[in-house]
């Protein structure tokens, strides 16, 4: 018993259009055998409330008598990817509409369309690259506008890193796998609509190959920015260790096809689901909320992201250039100086006031800690009242706005 | 004079904003003559179709398992799995273990010592001897 129990002979006789109106051509259920027989009950009231298709006067023929052999708008012949089991009939995607709290305006056709990742459906009116590109937009414009208005203060390098943070790919990968996303082994015809689909990168791939991938798996010399990863020793001993199984599959792979891993289909998912709240459920408002009550709720400690090369020095030119006193770090208190376990408190003054402190086991640890103290306490200034975030006003222009505080930024020299 | 970033990936917190309910599958089994299936089976008739209903975000599979007692499979997010036995219950006994698995958190169940567990730091801080005043030092 499935949740959405519709029959398969229903279904048939209800025109489905993707997202964007082009018809999904159903060639492998299609048959004349079902078109005789289904063309009494054209009535199909579906059971769930997010029926991606409205229903057509009966008079339109919805079932063809022959099936076509190409699909209009298509280049390709190949139905690779669009699965024989209706986005409609899913129950892991009704579920996962469910689980998310979706409105019922969002149907489950742009879900299903979601999950369809680039590398699994070239066909751009099936997969979700658009999506995809204008959820990331949308999280970026949340993001970077929460940030900002959060600490005004955040050098140029730590909202970047924030934001990488809050929307990267492994961010992203892991909002994805938090609502039970599963990805299917491989895309195809038979693969239920509720799966995320991508072609997997084969074994022992270099990650350099891989589009979007970071960092390298392969060990680089010293001092060398651009690796030769075509002939070098290094890359073909690691090369050397994969199995002739490994082999053949990543040879399998054409060099032109794209192949992507698990975490940058699942980001690319969750960018798309984003741009469906947006496209279906209310516009700006519903996505404020969605990416807020999804990405921007989740713990990050942006007093941990600060790596300072010279905190002394950079203190020193902030108190320059803010017109305070120069800073002077004083010893506060001290034990065991002479003893294996010293410990020193130092705090750092301009003035008469106190910019920050430090606990050190030696004066000159101390004093950067202090240093550091004091440059955290600038940068991650945030509004004690809470400045109003500007898309506050984008359903609702006449609501009063506070505008933010908009810093001149971090020190540079 | 250059500030770096420091690479750092952001913590779920389930329920600060967003609720995911953890169970994402659960799957009935049955078995057509059994006796031990009698509840299980007037479960499925009766009361199953609301308990979808009341619960969207669940997936919902009911297949038989015959000639084996009747269970109910919970599927976690967490990938794990839970499966209950349900021989010989009523109705309503079937369906409070049905509740059951949808409520858990797909967890091994484990001892909760602290009355708090938080990403968050304390509010109050960490006492320092170096910084209490007079009498207080010694007090924690």
């Amino acid at each position: 018993m499935r949740r959405v129990s519709r029959s398969t002979w229903d279904s048939l006789t209800v025109p489905r259009r993707c997202v964007c109106g082009h018809p999904i051509r159903l060639n492998d259920l299609l048959s004349s055998s079902f078109s005789t027989s289904s063309s009494s009950s054209s009535s199909s009231s579906s059971l769930s409330p997010a029926s991606p298709s409205p229903s057509r006067p009966s008079s339109i023929p919805t079932i063809r008598s022959k099936p076509q052999t190409t699909r209009p708008f298509s280049t390709t012949p190949s139905l690779a990817v669009i699965p024989s089991l209706l986005p409609t009939q899913s129950a892991k995607l009704a579920a996962l509409h469910g689980r998310l709290e979706l409105p019922n305006k969002y149907p489950l056709a742009t879900l299903g369309r979601a999950l369809i990742d680039p590398t699994a459906e070239s066909e751009h009116h099936l997969n979700n690259d658009g999506l995809s590109n204008l959820g990331n937009v949308l999280l970026g414009y949340y993001t970077s506008e929460y940030l900002m208005v959060q600490y005004p203060r955040l050098p140029y390098e730590i909202l970047k890193t924030a934001m990488n943070g809050y929307i990267g790919p492994e961010a992203l990968a892991a909002v994805g796998t938090g609502w039970g996303v599963e990805a299917a082994f491989a895309p195809g015809e038979t693969v239920d609509p509720g799966l995320l689909q991508f072609n997997r990168v084969a074994p022992g791939t270099p990650m350099y190959k891989v589009q979007g991938g970071v960092g390298f798996n392969i060990p680089r010399k010293r001092n060398k920015m651009v690796p030769n990863f075509e002939n070098n020793p290094s890359v073909d001993a690691a090369l050397a260790d994969e199995t002739p199984g490994m082999k053949a599959a990543r040879e399998a792979q054409r060099s032109g096809q794209d192949a992507t891993t698990l975490h940058l289909a699942m980001a690319s998912f969750v960018r798309a689901t984003v741009a469906g709240v947006y496209l279906h459920a209310g516009g700006l408002p519903a996505t404020k909320e969605f990416v807020h009550a999804h990405v921007l709720s989740r713990k990050l400690d942006i007093n941990r992201l600060f790596q300072f090369e010279q905190p002394t020095r950079e203190l020193s030119r902030l108190c320059v250039r803010e017109g305070f006193q120069q800073p002077i770090a004083r010893l506060e208190k001290e034990t065991g100086r002479y003893s294996r376990h010293a410990v020193f408190i130092v705090g750092v003054y301009s003035g008469e006031e106190k910019l920050g402190e430090g606990q050190g086991s030696s004066l000159p640890e101390a004093k950067i800690k202090a240093a550091i103290s004091a440059l955290k306490g600038w940068y991650l200034y945030s509004p004690v009242t809470g400045a109003d975030l500007p898309s506050k006003t984008d359903g609702h222009p006449g609501l009063p706005f506070s505008p933010a505080v908009v810093d001149v930024g971090d020190v540079v020299s | 004079m250059v500030v770096r970033g420091l690479q750092a990936v952001s913590k779920a917190q389930n329920g600060v904003g967003a609720f995911i309910l953890q169970c994402k599958r659960l799957e009935f089994n049955y078995c057509e003559m059994s006796g031990s299936s009698r509840g299980m089976k007037a479960f499925l008739k009766t009361r199953l179709a609301t308990f979808a209903k009341e619960n969207p975000g669940v997936e919902i599979v009911v297949s038989p398992r015959p000639k084996k007692h009747p269970i109910i499979r919970g599927s976690y997010i967490n990938k794990r799995e839970k499966v209950v036995c349900v021989r010989n219950l009523e109705v309503l006994q079937v369906l409070q273990k049905a509740e059951l698995l949808r409520d858990a958190s797909g967890d091994k169940i484990k001892k909760i010592n602290k009355p708090v567990q938080s990403l968050n730091d304390s509010v109050r801080g960490i006492w320092s001897p170096y910084h209490a005043k007079g009498e207080d030092v010694y007090k924690v």
